[in-house]
This record gives C-alpha cells, sequence and structure tokens, in this order.
C-alpha cells in the first residue's frame, strides 16, 4: 500500500537530495517514492536490540 | 547434429571424437544469425573470436590434451562481465563505447576451462533497468512468444539458452536477476551462496546482494559451469576461502530421505502465484514424496518484510554506485533505472542501518528454519512471463519479491521449470539450500528434472 507524500513536500525532499528534475520526472518519482515509502516504513519497524548490523556476515549464519 | 544440445551431451559428443568444437560452434552462430534478429539476446557477436577459440579446443582435443568437460563448449556472457578487449556496455548508453583492458575472473576461469566465446548478451540497463525501450538496443524477448517478458536482469543470457543459442551463459543476481529470467524463459539457473562464485571484474549493483552464477538448460549443466566459475579469488572481497566441492556429488543420488521444507504462505497468501504455479508445486511436493523425501510446510515472517528489506539495501547501494554519473549524466540513463535509482536519493542514513539490522533478524529465522530442513521450496515468480509491455516501472515496489529473500541470507538458490501455463509459458519453483551446499541443492533439482519430463520441449521459435 502506497504511503503518499504531498507535492510540496517531495519538491523540498528531492531538493534536498540534490537532484534537478523535470515536472514530468518529479511526478512519476513521487509516485514511485509513495510506494517506497511503505517498504521504508517496514523496515523502521522496532526490533529487538540485538539487531546488530555488525553481525550480519557472521560466516555461521550465512 | 541435435538443433539442441546440453552441455551434458555435448561435450560426450566432443570427447567421443562424434562432433567438432568448430562445427558445434558454427551451428550456434548460424542460428544466432537466422534467429536473433526476433530475440535480440545478443548485444554483441564475438564470432572471430568464437571461432579461433572453437580450432583451439579442436587441437587440444585432438591431440589428446582436452581440459575437460567444457573445453569447446559454447557459451556467452551477461555484458556486466568485464571482457578484455571486447566491448562491454551493461546494455547503457553510458558504457557504449567501453572497452575493458581485463576480464573478470569468472571470463577468465571459463576461458582457461575451454568454453568458446560467442559474444556479449543483453542484460537489463546496469543489471536493474528493464524491459526499457530507450536504450541504444532493445530488450530480449521470450523465445516461447516474443511478445512476452523474460523478466530479468539476465535477459539475454535466458533467452539464448532456451532457443539454443548457446549452451550456457553468466548471470547475475540481486534480487533474482538469475533465477527470474530462467523461471520465465523454462530454464535452469542458480544463485550460488554469496562469497562462492567471485564478482571481481563484473559491473556492481549493490555490493552486498550481488551473486554471480550460471545458467543453462539442465540442473547438470549448471552444476558443470558452477565448477569452472567458483572459487576464491582475493581480488573480490567477498570471496570465501574455502575449498570447492565437487558440485555434481550429488547428481543421480535422488532425494530419499532428503528433508524438503515447503514455503507455502510465500506462495499463497504473501504474493499469491497464478493457479498453474501452485499446482505445479504441489506436484513437485508429490514427485519429491514418491522419490522418498520427507515434505512439510515451514513459515518464516511474511515476504514483503524480506522484499522491503533487500529493496532498501539494494536502492541505497545501487544509489552509491551511480551518485556520480546521477549528477552529471541523468539523462543518459534510461528512463527506468534512472527513476528507480533515483530513489536512493531521497534514503537516510536510519533506513539503510535500520535495514541491515532487519537483514540480521533476518538471516537468523533462516538459519534457523533450515535447522530442520535440507531443501526449502518456493515458488520463483508469480506466474508466466507477462506481455513485455505490461511491465510496470514500480513492479519492484509493487509486490514481494519470491527471490530476493536469498540474496539478503545468501543462501544457494536455484530456479527449476515445473511445467507450463495456461498460457503455454513455463511456470518454476525455487529451490533454497545452506550455505556452501550446492552440492545438496543440484541433487534435489536433479531428481525432480529426471522424475519430471518438462526439459523434453523447447520453444517452438525456429
Amino acid at each position: 500500500m502506497a504511503q503518499e507524500i504531498g507535492e510540496a513536500e517531495f519538491k523540498l525532499l528531492v531538493a534536498a537530495a540534490g537532484l534537478t528534475l523535470s515536472a514530468a520526472q518529479l511526478a512519476t518519482l513521487r509516485h514511485g517514492y509513495g510506494l517506497f515509502r511503505a517498504l521504508l516504513a517496514r523496515v523502521n519497524e522496532p526490533m529487538p536490540r540485538e539487531a546488530e548490523p555488525a553481525l550480519t556476515f557472521d560466516p555461521d549464519v550465512r | 547434429m541435435e538443433t539442441f544440445l546440453t552441455i551434458a551431451e555435448a561435450a560426450k559428443l566432443l570427447a567421443a571424437r562424434k562432433l567438432s568444437p568448430v562445427e558445434l560452434t558454427r551451428s550456434r552462430l548460424d542460428r544466432i544469425k537466422k534467429l536473433d534478429g526476433r530475440l535480440h539476446s545478443f548485444l554483441l557477436l564475438t564470432e572471430e573470436r568464437a571461432l579461433a577459440d572453437a580450432r583451439a579446443a579442436e587441437k587440444r582435443l585432438m591431440s589428446g590434451q582436452s581440459r575437460g568437460v567444457l573445453d569447446g563448449i559454447p557459451i556467452a556472457h551477461k555484458d556486466i562481465y568485464n571482457t578484455a578487449g571486447i566491448r562491454t556496455t551493461a546494455h547503457s548508453r553510458l558504457l557504449e563505447h567501453n572497452v575493458p583492458a581485463r576480464d573478470a575472473t569468472v571470463v577468465r576461469k571459463w576461458a582457461e576451462a575451454g568454453t568458446v566465446m560467442l559474444g556479449k548478451l543483453a542484460t537489463h540497463e546496469f543489471a536493474m533497468g528493464g524491459p526499457s525501450f530507450d536504450l541504444p538496443w532493445p530488450p530480449a524477448r521470450n523465445p516461447w512468444n516474443t511478445d512476452h517478458f523474460t523478466s530479468g536482469s539476465s535477459s539475454g543470457t535466458a533467452a539464448a539458452v532456451a532457443a539454443g543459442l548457446i549452451l550456457g551463459g553468466t548471470g547475475s543476481d540481486t534480487g533474482g536477476s538469475i533465477r527470474g529470467p530462467a523461471a520465465l524463459c523454462g530454464i535452469a539457473g542458480i544463485k550460488p551462496t554469496y562469497g562462492l562464485v567471485s564478482r571481481a571484474g563484473i559491473l556492481p549493483l549493490a555490493f552486498t546482494l550481488d551473486h554471480s552464477g550460471p545458467m543453462a538448460w539442465t540442473v547438470e549443466d549448471c552444476a558443470i559451469l558452477l565448477q569452472a566459475m567458483a572459487g576464491h579469488d582475493p581480488e573480490d572481497p567477498a570471496s570465501a576461502n574455502r575449498a570447492v566441492p565437487d558440485f555434481r556429488a550429488g547428481i543421480g543420488k535422488g532425494a530419499k530421505g532428503l528433508r524438503i521444507g515447503v514455503l507455502r504462505h510465500f506462495f499463497t497468501d504473501d504474493h499469491a502465484a497464478s493457479e498453474a504455479t501452485i499446482r505445479q508445486i504441489d506436484e513437485a511436493c508429490d514427485v519429491f514424496r514418491r522419490l522418498g523425501a520427507e515434505v512439510r510446510e515451514v513459515t518464516l515472517s511474511p515476504m514483503m518484510d524480506w522484499h522491503a528489506c533487500n529493496t532498501v539495501i539494494l536502492t541505497a547501494e545501487a544509489y552509491a554506485v551511480h551518485e556520480p554519473w546521477l549528477r552529471t549524466r541523468f539523462n543518459e540513463y534510461g528512463e527506468l533505472l534512472r527513476d528507480r535509482l533515483a530513489l536512493g536519493a531521497l534514503l537516510r542514513a536510519s533506513d539503510y542501518v535500520q535495514a541491515i539490522r532487519r537483514r540480521r533478524t533476518l538471516c537468523l529465522e533462516l538459519a534457523a528454519a533450515m535447522r530442520e530442513t535440507d531443501i526449502l521450496i518456493s515458488a520463483c515468480a508469480p506466474g508466466e512471463a507477462p506481455r513485455i509491455d505490461a511491465v510496470s516501472k514500480w513492479n519492484m515496489l509493487e509486490n514481494p519479491s519470491f527471490t530476493a529473500p536469498f540474496n539478503l541470507s545468501g543462501n544457494p538458490a536455484m530456479s527449476v521449470c515445473t511445467g507450463f501455463g495456461t498460457g503455454g509459458l513455463p511456470v518454476a519453483m525455487q529451490l533454497i539450500a545452506r550455505p556452501f551446499e550446492e552440492p545438496l541443492l543440484f541433487q534435489a533439482a536433479h531428481a525432480f528434472e529426471q522424475a519430471t519430463p518438462w526439459r523434453e520441449k523447447r520453444p517452438a521459435f525456429d
């Protein structure tokens, strides 16, 4: 489920990222970003403190 | 000569001197010239190089100095693999005239094994942007129906193998780019364990998710090709320094006693696959039971959790790779890749870190599940190939991927054809093993392949 973002807020976000986009590029990227935000919300759900990125490459896990 | 030959079949004929490498190579070159105008699987045909390779192989075979089972076998490389002195474009305008000075490690290893290189194969732009129609070359087409998508990003390799233009080829897989096109084109393809095959000299997409692997018509051919790819390479910082096993050790041993877990909720609830895909996975489970395996359901976190994690990491890492060009040559990318990559500019640092932390918890969960099972089964794609003009720019965000979980975890995973759907196009399942247990993965996949008739049917493309 997409999490839409307002046009003005999205323009600010794009400007802060240093991208220069046409109006059409801005519109299509805004749609994609709405879908992407739903995925970002998933990875930002609370996790236990033991979920340490430093252990991602533990050879016993991979 | 048979129109279609597997690597194992051709190797036997070559060893018995019933077929010459030059004859085999010429037959593939003729077939490419006849058919590839409709398939677009090749970006570059290296005919002179191929014939030189074939003559050298012939000389070795005739003088009793064969380099082994791959000596004289025609192959081609996905065009993100660097080839010394031969154009390597990533199917992108940005590298349209790029000629590397050195071979990728895998390219070198396959050449040392005696393979005959026919050329460079279509890919989605930089292994992420496709199918695109605004690049210097068209996208590859599915030989089962050229109006349909191959999937990607190893699109040219899958199409060329299925159509019998090559006997095997290289792919790369960051979220499913070997297994997806293998599934939709009805061939076999393996994403090996992370670290088993060197990525040195392969254009990167996402460092911690990129895998190199082989694609071919059969499971055994994939094992043969992987044998000549695997091994430690100090030039790849993720390369595992461990002995390479015999990947064909389990071929022919059947499936008796194997513990097989089915990730059914992945393809029935989390992302409902087509009726044919589900039915044929159920039938595959019955085949494994008849072969003496124990089959039961396994439950993991929802597939969207895996997919979100993979997509955030992939987008962040790909953006890091491409940022300098995105800032200076933004409009030289194809629209599809450009827009997908641009999302990376909108990520926060904490998003990437949280995704890596999530990855850790998911990897632990999978490792625990695999202590109780030898092989996992899931779908590889939601169904048959869609029309090539019906693929959404944002498909990677709209539905969870069946293949991405095993890029996150690094486990070996393989696409195996399970038959055909109502549209007459192939459908497939995915088999997954514990890290570095490729011999067991090949054993199970080969047992299924031998028990079913799906390797007998080729696309009627001529």
